[in-house]
């Protein structure tokens, strides 16, 4: 009887524990993505009797599309100092002393309801030993202009879904795409989210140093980026999804469209970026076939993501 | 659902232990003996012309059964021409789900022949007892020993040999029976190798490996109750799909019940017989044995069903009654992951079943009613509750964007037949009415591979039901010389749920060649013809004849897929003393109504003969039974309708078995 017991006991163990685990999604998507959704101290510049503080997500400024939130700080009258103009201007220089900015929002808007300036930054490129990144934060309290800046680092963008690619367009024009959203994406339906900018090339010569008019970039109005994601792995063969959507500009200047995943694993967002007369102003077709064991062909414009 | 696995637990150790109590002998359990012994079953696993057959060919012998096949192992059974979404296939009514996005792993493949006594085909809606069903029900009635039989032990050993894939098994049976305990098992081990068609061709993958047993423990509580558990273990290694681009590495199927059953006596209700069970599938896919794969992929899948099966039948006079209650959820989860040629670099990862939780409840009343000595009046229905929830929805939302997540649906079943007896003559005429729900993989399968049409199936989960209006008819005629039989019957489809060429999105696996979603034509229609014989030649020999014809069209008038041609077979059996010996000639002829559409060529006509003798002797006291036979005789190499990708079927194979009981 005791065996028999034992046998009972064994068959059940044995067929309820399974040989292969299944997999747990969430912790399946997340070992390739970080998700930030706090925003924290980055860096912060003491001056006079005023601190400046700036917040990125995760405290971190990274490659790519950064969204800056700022606060004035008033330490002799220990107040927020709300509704100033607000100037703010990143400046990359290399060991050959050479400067250049990148795609940012140079006048900052107080948003009340949340208490600080809201902007915005695409670095391009990472600090590292031959070039550094400094922000150049201009304010007027009192009808008096205070400046100050401070060298801050640009970290590795570690989430291939927040890539970013700059290009020089068919019109000679110097423009900068960078991902916003989904940090996190899913085997569903996303939304994408994208910022779309342009280099304006100086007409003038430039003045004292930070001229913010050698520095100038703006948002990209009324373009069109047509959407084509596939999976380029050879054995994916040129592996698509339907339902896609081209991104289109928002109320809020972004551009927004959809992507859907039909797997986790690389992906290439390829792109066709127009005008608002539709001529193109960078990327191809890609082919369209299914070719198993052939890496698939990428537009001459594209971000590729992983998750 | 942890709680259910320990429930069931407990139930075993308990009727383990009850039986160490000493045992009365008790003098009135007869009327208990009485009703249970009626439902001993007498029929046996194995036809005329061979005693050790597997389920399949089991199955394969019934007219109404055909078959695909994707290899030796595990045929997908097709009840009316019907695939397996459109039957209900149940193990003593219990409901079980096999794990395997491609149908590897059919109900029918978890069982062996000898723990079945046999095989319940039911047709069309009549079959709704089970659960809702547009084809019918196939259940697999497991044996069970009666309480207080004259001969305490009894059991049977049988062995075999198949030639022409190497193929031996051993299955063992034993039986214990007192007046108040009943316990048996069963044990079956079968091993084959690559099997070879007609033209002497090894057909790789085409090996196998089955292990499965049984247990079973009976318990008389009481004069008039009695409760039992029961067990499958099942477990299929290596076994080789020769018509798939992947074999199946792992099967596993845990299948459990207990049951309790009361006896009335004296009384409007006969018996009251409520069983809760739970079964687990696990199936692992592999295809690193096939070179020719330049993508790895793994998939394995697993299914998981707890229910409950509660009956009572009632009697009085001429009117018979069975009601029953049919609950189960199931929740089918199947994964893919591809790896890429640089293994450095990410897999992709998708579900092909993305976690489908199925729910049902069904009321079932079955009537039969004598209206006379010569007619009876069958009648009755099922009104059931399908709930469906996709935890992943997203990615069914991928091709069926903002389609639900749960989903309720009322599937009502109907049927009435009359059946007419004058004289050596019986007539009868029937009607069905019926709803299905899709399947997991018609509502939402994501991305499974098709290798018949090549193409890659999206399921959609708000498909609608399937309905079906049903008509049958038969008529026959029987003396003491012989016996004919013909039957008909007719089924008009509603949103007959099929797969259609999707424009958009493009296909994930390496073989594929566009994308199929799943989608109701408007209707399809079925017709299925059968015509059986029986004529004694003289006192010991017998001839037997069966002629099938069956045709399906979709609402554009074009041929439906997996639908059998013109098919014969024709038998004769003869015994002498201890001898018995068996021809019989078994064929399909060419297939003109095939259908391009979904992947299918014309399939030429083909004929096997068949031949067996068997003897019959005593080792001590032990009748024991001797066969040799071979099937394919000619050596004729063909493949059939519904071999998926034309895969050629076996040539000649010599087969031998005996078998002892005791
Ligand atoms: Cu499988």
């Amino acid at each position: 009887m005791k065996t028999l017991h034992f046998i009972v006991i064994v068959l059940f163990v044995v067929a309820t524990s399974c040989t292969i685990d299944k997999t747990d999604f969430e912790a399946e998507i997340s070992v390739e993505t970080t998700e930030y959704v706090d925003f924290k101290e980055a860096a912060s510049v003491t001056t006079g009797n005023y601190t400046i503080s700036i917040e990125a997500l995760n405290g971190t400024f990274y490659k790519g599309y950064n969204e800056i939130h700022l606060k004035i700080f008033n330490k002799q009258t220990g107040e927020n100092l709300e509704d100033l103009e607000v100037n703010f201007l990143p400046i990359l220089t290399d060991t050959n002393g050479n400067k250049v900015s990148c795609p940012h929002k140079y006048n900052l808007d107080y948003d009340t309801s949340e208490g600080y300036y809201l902007g915005y930054s695409v670095f391009t490129s990472e600090s590292d030993a031959s070039a550094n990144w400094k922000l150049y934060i201009n304010f007027i309290d009192n009808n008096q202009t205070h400046s100050v800046n401070q060298i801050i680092s640009v970290e590795k963008q570690t989430n291939m879904n927040l890539n970013m690619t700059s290009f020089t367009g068919n019109n000679n024009e110097q423009y900068f795409i960078a991902l916003i959203s989904p940090q996190k994406p899913r085997v569903a339906e996303n939304e994408l989210v994208a910022g779309i900018y342009k280099y304006n090339q100086p007409t003038n010569v430039g003045g004292v140093f930070p001229d913010p008019s050698q520095f100038s970039y703006s948002i990209v109005q009324g373009h069109t980026l047509l959407l084509d994601p596939r999976m380029p792995e050879p054995s994916m063969g040129n592996h698509s999804s339907p339902n896609n959507k081209n991104l289109t500009q928002q109320s809020d200047s972004l551009y927004y469209g959809v992507v859907n995943y039909t797997m986790t694993g690389n992906w290439t967002l390829n792109f066709i970026f127009q005008n608002q007369d539709g001529q193109v102003i960078k990327g191809t077709e890609v082919p369209t076939d299914f070719t198993p064991g052939i890496e698939g062909a990428k537009s001459e414009l594209y971000i590729d993501i992983l998750f | 659902m942890k709680l259910i696995t320990f429930i069931i637990l407990v139930a075993l150790v308990t009727v383990v232990n009850a039986q160490e109590t000493p045992i009365k002998k008790d003098s009135s359990v007869t009327v208990l003996d009485e009703v249970i012994l009626i439902a001993v079953r007498k029929k046996k696993i194995e036809t005329e012309m061979k005693m050790a057959v597997s389920v399949d060919e089991f199955l394969a012998s019934s007219d109404n059964i055909s078959f695909i096949k994707r290899g030796a192992y595990a045929w997908e059974p097709l009840l009316n021409n019907m695939s397996t979404e459109r039957s209900t296939i149940t193990i003593d009514g219990m409901h079980i789900f096999g794990a395997c996005t491609d149908k590897m792993d059919p109900v029918t493949s978890y069982v062996e022949s000898n723990n079945l006594s046999e095989i319940d085909i039911t047709s069309g809606q009549e079959g709704s007892m089970h659960g809702a069903t547009v084809a019918g029900s196939i259940d697999l009635k497991r044996k069970s020993t009666a309480f207080g039989l004259s001969k305490k032990w009894s059991g049977a050993y049988q062995t075999g040999f198949e030639f022409n894939n190497n193929q031996y098994f051993n299955l063992g049976n034993i039986s214990y029976s007192s007046d108040k305990l009943v316990a048996e098992g069963s044990i079956s081990y079968r091993k084959a190798e690559n099997y070879y068609d007609g033209e002497n061709n090894e057909v790789n993958h085409s090996q196998y490996d089955k292990f499965n047993t049984s247990v079973g423990i009976a318990y008389k509580t009481s004069p008039l109750s009695s409760i039992k558990v029961d067990a499958i273990f099942d477990k299929a290694k290596d076994v080789g799909f020769p018509a798939l681009p992947m074999d199946l590495s792992l099967s596993r199927a845990l299948i459990t019940s207990a049951a309790y059953k009361q006896f009335f006596e004296n009384k409007l209700i006969k018996v009251w017989d409520t069983k809760i069970y739970f079964n687990a599938v696990e199936h692992y896919m592999d295809d690193t044995t096939r070179p020719e794969n330049l993508v790895h992929m793994d998939m394995p899948g697993w299914s998981t069903t707890y229910g409950l099966v509660s009956k009572i039948n009632l009697k009085k006079e001429n009117y018979a009654s069975e009601i029953q209650l049919n609950a189960y959820d199931n929740l089918s989860i199947a994964e893919m992951r591809m790896y890429p040629q640089d293994r450095s670099e990410r897999t992709m990862f998708a579900y092909s079943w993305p976690w489908v939780t199925t729910r049902y409840a069904g009321l079932s009343v079955n009537n039969s009613w004598d209206i006379s000595k010569k007619s009876l009046l069958n009648f009755g229905g099922t009104f059931g509750v399908n709930y469906n929830y996709s935890k992943y929805v997203d990615f069914n939302w991928i091709f069926n964007p903002g389609a639900s997540q749960k989903k309720t649906r009322f599937l009502p079943n109907l049927y009435t037949s009359y059946q007419l007896n004058i004289a050596d003559f019986n007539f009868s005429v029937g009607g069905g009415y019926g709803h299905r729900a899709p399947s997991v993989s018609e509502g939402y399968g994501y991305y499974i591979y098709n290798s018949f049409d090549r193409y890659d199936y999206i399921g959609n989960p708000d498909l609608k039901n399937e309905i079906s209006y049903e008509a049958n008819a038969s008529a026959g005629f029987k003396n003491n010389k012989g016996s004919i039989q013909a039957k008909i019957n007719y089924f008009y489809i509603q949103n007959y749920i099929i797969g259609r060429i999707l424009s958009l999105g493009s296909p994930m696996n390496y073989q594929s060649v566009g994308v199929k979603g799943y989608t109701s034509l408007d209707y399809a229609s079925l017709f299925n013809f059968s015509l059986n014989t029986k004529y004694t030649i003289f006192k010991k020999l017998h001839w037997k004849g069966m002629l099938t014809y069956a045709r399906g069209l979709d609402d554009n008038k074009n041929n439906l897929p997996f639908i059998r041609p013109l098919s014969y077979q024709t038998s004769l059996h003869y015994s002498f003393k201890n001898l018995g010996l068996f021809t019989s000639l078994n064929g399909d002829l060419k297939q003109i109504n095939y259908s391009p559409e979904y992947g299918e060529d014309e399939t030429p006509s083909y004929t096997n003969w068949n031949i067996s003798a068997d003897y019959t002797f005593y080792i001590n006291n032990y009748r024991t039974v001797l066969q040799v036979g071979a099937e394919n005789l000619f050596n004729e190499f063909y493949s059939t309708y519904a071999d998926w990708g034309n895969i050629p079927r076996m040539g000649r194979n010599v087969f031998t078995s005996i078998k002892i009981n005791f």
